[in-house]
């Protein structure tokens, strides 16, 4: 995920009389981190002067003046853009219009958020065409061909298959999942459901009868005997290691739990050579009295964030010289 | 000042047990706040279910507890009614189609023990469902660290549970922010930058000076229709007075009838006492002026203060006492929130300097990936936040945003002993006291709080089913009890309930007659022949000469013990302390299945108890 995106601008000839709307698109495009590499008036590839790689960019946008539902664009062009796109690759600019040519050229129509585009999906082997066509007949009711915002995706089938190959997925991530977060920051509150939503919200609904425990998978069931075996990416095992982190494994047999409690001694014989005090009494320290004993490091009232290993005062909260340490008010004493 | 809001597209959902589980999910949050990345941070369990609809990145940090169990704050909603209710019971959903979660990526971080046999089982439970079965994809390879080692690393990826989160944290960042290098402002985009460290995030609801008088100053809870209020029976000490350790008979009777079966636990809710909330608000002057005075929230209760309900009167003496953890020790969120705060010089002797070397001592605290330093101050000798408080005189918190940044009391979970359904919930607690490098000694908050109350006082509690027994699976057969110390108090219960036909009960402590709990009825359902009972104690030589654990009983008496096991299907039910014990009993009952069964190896062996296990037989209960 680490290497940038490559993207490709096409011009509609008419685009040319607002230059705004191409720095609009490359903007987009950076933003979703794709770095713009060319950007071509579309009757260039049209005729064939200008040839495009395969398999080459991560996402194309299409600038044009035309409204979404008065788009006239070549139909061939539609296969040529889409040989040029890696898998998961996406095309901005296109309207339902076109989606038939989509379709026939493997593109998958993405309706997430305020995003409209579509997604070159991996050659589909098995009837790559019976499952579309299904949903064809569906989205060609009058009224769903512009106001595609709420409709169920599209082609949904189609994903579905892939989603379930779970083999797939680590690759996958960094496709159509990949929707803007950016306008998010704006309003939550506004953009409603989406997609996802609409389809799987059903599960929520309560059931008329209420929920058993056959209803539930087994939790026990899920991770197996095997899968527990199975060495996971980050186990950490004890053993000596080169940071600064010193602390007892709460089994440890290395030997630094003996040394963390001959530490403990060390710090109760020093407390106890230098304020030798009961716990019950109120204790005053005072360093302008003659032959009391103060650490080496001079941050003796400073508290024990400060002072050193060998300071006789460790354990006991900071202090004015000269004045009481009120041990009672931090609670009651054994 | 910045601001903080929430969203539901980005969400930080944790489980969590002892507090790691939350404290690194706070952190995250923090983090993705700071690069303007709106998102919700949550317990699993509190989380809203139908969110997941609108989530996209899903971030899971959950530890694992008990025996491969889902931490309470994963299957039990902090407060409401419907308690069970989660996104995890919704997820287990047979009906759930297998692209469910198409819509989501997702990483993990587990943490775990690896001294226990189910390690990280809660994460790959949540892992396998999430994943496998409903299709979210996953961003990176889940994450799982050991707590048993805070050092060391055989695969070079770190030190210890810290080192884990924080390359989960930086993988996060790394996507997020390459992912979404802009954010739009008003319809303008701008490069998503961070927001400077020592600027405060202010939560999306604080505390403000409240506009109504207070009506009446009795103590209140509000918004936890859960939480019941029972009454303190009894409260008395079963050691001897000259013993180390005070262990409570504790009874209350309940607000009114509830079920509960044997190894069901109560939940109570503890409070500071008043020398604490005035040491408080002596460090904090600016607080103690308006200590008293009524307070509101200028945006609702937020949800986290809900569990066991709201105090009323809301005030700052109030909620210092009732809900702000100001005797836990601090954890990094805790820093990083109000290391920015020490800016106050009035207080301290050497001046300007002295200010400078707190704030970066602070900053050290909250920011340092090793801890080390934050262990050594804080974790090592169990240093409270208000002993913080009192060395670094600097900091000047405001109050408004308390909430915000102060941990949070949490109730404390506990063993029943009374029989099943007994309106009269009986506990057996052993009140926490222990030494450190610290020259107080360290009490624990809620044994602490219960050795103060008498007969009549006023308690909060929940009670939790855990149904760890299947009734109609175990009547009637034979059980093994093994209890050391106050492990022995659901063994009570168990035995109280009359579910199996014979009942040895193991147990074992270090004198016999100054923490044999519960001699004399123990003794009498011996005579009785409602239970075999077999003690040992450890540092008395004239009543226990020859056996010093609870293993050692069992070891001695392993033919009858395989016997009970193997041929009789007995049901073995452990409960103590963690650590060495439950290893040492398990290892003990391989030998004894090893010698007397015909278990060639340790690894047949091991397989029986794992059968058991299987079959509800084998069950554990450590803390």
């Amino acid at each position: 995920m680490a290497s940038t995106k490559t993207g490709l601008v096409l011009i509609h000839p008419g685009a040319t009389e607002d230059p705004s709307s191409v720095v609009n698109a490359q903007e987009q495009a950076r933003s979703e981190g794709v770095s713009v590499e060319a950007q071509f008036l579309i009757n260039k590839i049209n005729d064939g002067s200008v040839k495009l790689e395969d398999n080459h960019y991560d996402e194309v946008r299409y600038v044009t003046p035309e409204a979404s539902d008065e788009i006239r664009f070549p139909s061939k062009l539609i296969g040529v853009i889409g040989k040029s796109l890696k898998t998961n690759g996406k095309l901005y600019g296109l309207s339902d219009l076109y989606k038939l040519d989509a379709l026939i050229n493997e593109f998958e129509i993405s309706r997430s958020e305020n995003h409209y585009c579509w997604i070159k999906k991996a050659s589909i082997k098995a009837e790559p065409v019976a499952v579309p066509l299904r949903n064809h007949k569906k989205t060609t009711t009058p009224g769903t061909t512009t106001t595609a915002k709420k409709s169920l995706p599209i082609f949904k089938r189609a994903t579905d298959n892939d989603s379930t190959k779970n083999k797939q997925q680590k690759q996958q991530h960094t496709g159509p999942a990949r929707v803007s977060l950016d306008s998010e920051d704006e309003d939550e509150e506004s953009e409603g459901s989406s997609d996802p939503s609409d389809s799987k919200s059903k599960f929520f609904e309560k059931s008329g009868s209420p929920l058993t425990e056959n209803d539930s998978i087994e939790e026990d069931e899920l991770v197996d005997e095997n899968e527990m075996r199975e060495p996971s990416l980050t186990m950490i095992t004890c053993g000596k290691s080169k940071t600064r982190r010193r602390k007892a494994c709460k089994d440890c047999t290395c030997g630094q739990k003996e040394i963390e409690e001959e530490e403990l001694d060390g710090v109760r014989k020093q407390q106890d050579k230098v304020v030798k005090f009961s716990d019950q009494e109120l204790t005053e320290i005072d360093f302008t009295v003659q032959g009391k004993k103060v650490g080496g490091c001079g941050s003796c009232t400073l508290g024990d964030a400060f002072r050193c290993s060998g300071c006789p005062y460790l354990g006991l909260p900071a202090f004015k010289p000269g004045q009481q340490i009120d041990l009672s008010s931090m609670g009651d004493d054994l | 000042m910045a601001v903080s809001r929430t969203s539901k597209k980005i969400a930080i959902l944790y489980g969590s047990e002892t507090g790691n589980s939350h404290d690194f999910a706070q952190i995250l949050s923090f983090k993705l706040h700071r690069l303007h990345f709106t998102h919700t941070l949550s317990s699993l369990a509190d989380y809203t279910p139908q969110d997941i609809l609108s989530c996209r990145y899903l971030f899971i940090i959950c530890s694992t507890t008990g025996q491969g169990e889902l931490p309470r704050n994963v299957s039990e909603r902090s407060h409401g009614s419907d308690r069970h209710n989660t996104i995890w019971s919704f997820l287990k959903k047979r009906n759930l189609p297998n692209d469910f979660l198409n819509h989501v990526s997702v990483a993990f971080l587990g943490l775990g023990d690896s001294s226990y046999p189910k390690f990280n089982y809660a994460i790959r439970m949540l892992h396998k469902r999430i994943v496998n079965q409903l299709g979210a994809r996953e961003l990176f390879d889940r994450l799982e660290a050991d707590e048993l080692s805070m050092e060391g690393s055989n695969k070079g990826t770190g030190t210890g549970i810290e080192t884990v989160y924080f390359e989960y944290e930086k993988r996060i960042l790394k996507f997020l922010t390459e992912s979404f290098p802009h954010r739009k402002v008003d319809g303008q985009v701008l490069e998503r930058q961070e927001i400077p460290e020592d600027v405060y995030l202010e939560p999306p609801s604080f505390l403000k000076l409240g506009s109504n008088e207070i009506e009446s100053n009795e103590v209140m809870f509000e918004g936890d229709e859960s939480v019941r209020r029972g009454k303190v029976v009894k409260n008395e000490r079963i050691t001897a007075q000259d013993h180390f350790q005070d262990v409570r008979q504790f009874v209350f009777s309940m607000e009114f009838e509830e079920k509960y079966y044997s190894a069901d636990t109560v939940s109570i809710y503890p409070c500071n006492n008043d020398n604490s909330v005035n040491r408080f608000l002596e460090l904090q002057p600016r607080w103690a002026e308006i200590a008293d005075k009524p307070l509101e929230f200028t945006a609702g209760v937020p949800n986290e203060l809900k569990d066991g309900g709201l105090v009323r009167p809301l005030t700052l003496r109030n909620l210092l006492k009732y809900h702000c953890d100001i005797a836990s020790i601090p954890r990094t969120s805790f820093f990083m929130k109000v290391w920015a705060f020490a800016t106050d010089v009035s207080r301290l002797e050497e001046g300007e300097e002295q200010l400078q070397q707190q704030r970066e001592k602070l900053h050290q605290f909250a920011t340092d990936q090793d801890m080390q330093d934050l262990y050594d101050y804080c974790n090592k000798p169990r240093r409270s936040i208000l002993e913080v408080l009192q060395d670094f005189l600097s900091i000047d918190l405001p109050w408004k945003y308390a909430l915000d940044y102060l941990p949070l009391i949490k109730p404390r979970y506990f063993s029943i002993s009374s029989g099943p359904c007994d309106p009269n919930v009986e506990l057996t607690i052993a009140i926490v006291k222990y030494r450190t490098m610290l020259r107080k000694i360290r009490e624990g908050l809620c044994t602490n709080y219960l050795t103060s109350l008498v007969e009549n006082d006023e308690i909060r509690y929940k009670v939790q089913n855990k149904n760890s027994f299947k009734k109609d699976e175990i009547r009637g057969k034979p059980a093994i009890l093994v209890s050391p110390g106050v492990g022995l108090a659901p063994m009570m219960s168990v035995i109280r309930s009359n579910m199996f036909s014979d009942i040895h009960l193991f147990f074992g402590n270090r004198y016999m007659n100054s923490d044999f709990l519960y001699r004399e009825q123990l003794e009498s359902w011996n005579q009785q022949g409602k239970i075999l009972l077999h003690t040992c104690f450890s540092r008395d030589r004239e009543n226990s000469p020859n056996l010093k654990y609870v293993q050692d009983i069992l070891w001695e008496m392993g033919e009858t013990i395989f016997d009970l096991m193997v041929n009789k299907n007995a049901v073995l039910f452990l409960c103590g302390s963690s650590g060495k014990m439950p290893v040492q009993v398990r290892i003990t009952l391989i030998e004894i299945i090893k010698k007397w069964g015909h278990f060639k190896n340790d690894e047949e062996a091991q397989s029986y108890l794992k059968k058991m296990e299987k079959e509800n037989r084998y069950l554990q209960e450590t803390w």
